[in-house]
């Protein structure tokens, strides 16, 4: 193999980084450009410039991909980025929780029932559930952001279902004591849930304004002064 | 930057690059993974579009132009840094005539 050809295939890796449907449209251009960038007789990508276009490509894995014209779906996508760090953080403050105060931290319905033992045996379980529940959540904002940001219809309406059982949800926190399984004192999930559904609400509020609806369109729909069209990127 | 390096006419990556580093008289040299994020944020922004396409030496070669929108924005810039500039020449004038 000749050094131009381990040269390209390093770049190839590298390239990996970003979206596949960026990669298709502009990855033979890049890579165009990196070998004529290199200087001559590299054989291998130097490492300033592995940094650079692995945090690029991670960089718009992340953005959201939506033009400036569609404002309220941009400021909505950010939103639910803001909305997937949530259960992150309050997952990484649960884990602390428990580190400090054990299982003492645990309610649940029937917590007064059961001895010591009871409860220590229960442990793994609770914190898998705790650790997988908050890790869905943050996993259906994460979906919920891109899926919007492509100006998928379904996703508006899914997002909108999300946020009727976020809703119900809530109801259940500020419900009769020892309704649910929680960490904590009742404010430290309070305050998780209201937030998260204050995020929900004004993210929804946004999505459904009739400036974002053009975004949402099929394509092919024409209007006049119809302008913003989902990102082709993604 | 990019906008003011498509401002005299279209250029693919590579130029658009060294075009980049003169513009700023050697201190700026954007690596092709941050040039073509920024691309893609000011297509996805309709402030640029693909001109042409051409293959040289086996390799795919795009060619970016401005849009009226991104000639627009690059005018707004350039006339708001020139009056951030104007104002502070003419208070140091006023201060000392240390700025002619």
């Amino acid at each position: 193999m000749t050094d131009q050809a381990r040269l390209e295939r390093g770049y190839r890796r590298l390239l990996a980084c970003y979206p596949r449907a960026f990669r298709r449209d502009s990855g033979p251009e890049i890579l165009a450009v990196l070998m004529a960038a290199a200087p001559p007789g590299r054989r291998r990508p130097g490492l300033a410039e592995a940094a650079d276009l692995i945090g690029s490509g991670l960089r718009m894995r992340l953005r959201p991909g939506v033009p400036q014209s569609a404002r309220t779906v941009r400021a909505a996508v950010r939103l639910m980025y803001a909305g997937a760090a949530l259960p992150t953080a309050y997952l990484i403050i649960v884990l602390a929780y428990l580190g400090v105060h054990g299982m003492q931290a645990v309610r649940w319905p029937h917590r007064a029932s059961l001895t010591a033992a009871q409860v220590s045996e229960h442990k793994a379980v609770i914190i898998m559930v705790v650790t997988v529940t908050l890790l869905i959540m943050t996993a259906l904002w994460l979906w919920m952001a891109r899926a919007n940001g492509r100006g998928r219809n379904w996703a508006r309406i899914l997002s909108t279902v999300l946020f009727g059982l976020t809703t119900l949800n809530l109801t259940s926190v500020f419900g009769p004591p020892g309704f649910r399984i929680g960490v904590g004192g009742p404010g430290a999930s309070g305050i998780f849930s209201v937030l998260m559904w204050l995020v929900g609400l004004a993210a929804l509020w946004l999505l459904w304004r009739p400036a974002s609806s053009a975004y949402f369109r099929p394509p092919g729909f024409t209007e006049a002064g119809h302008s913003a069209q989902p990102s082709s990127r993604t | 930057m990019i906008l003011t390096a498509l401002a005299s006419g279209s250029q693919h990556g590579y130029g658009i690059i060294t075009d980049v580093q003169e513009i700023s008289g050697g201190l700026l040299r954007l690596r092709p993974g941050t040039l073509y994020t920024a691309l893609d944020r000011l297509r996805t922004d309709e402030l640029i579009e693909a001109d042409r396409e051409e293959i040289v030496d086996g390799r795919l070669r795009r060619y970016y132009r401005l849009t009226p929108a991104g000639a627009s924005r690059l005018g707004a810039e350039a006339a708001r840094l020139q009056a951030h500039a104007s104002a502070a020449l003419t208070r140091l004038d006023l201060a000392g005539g240390t700025a002619t």
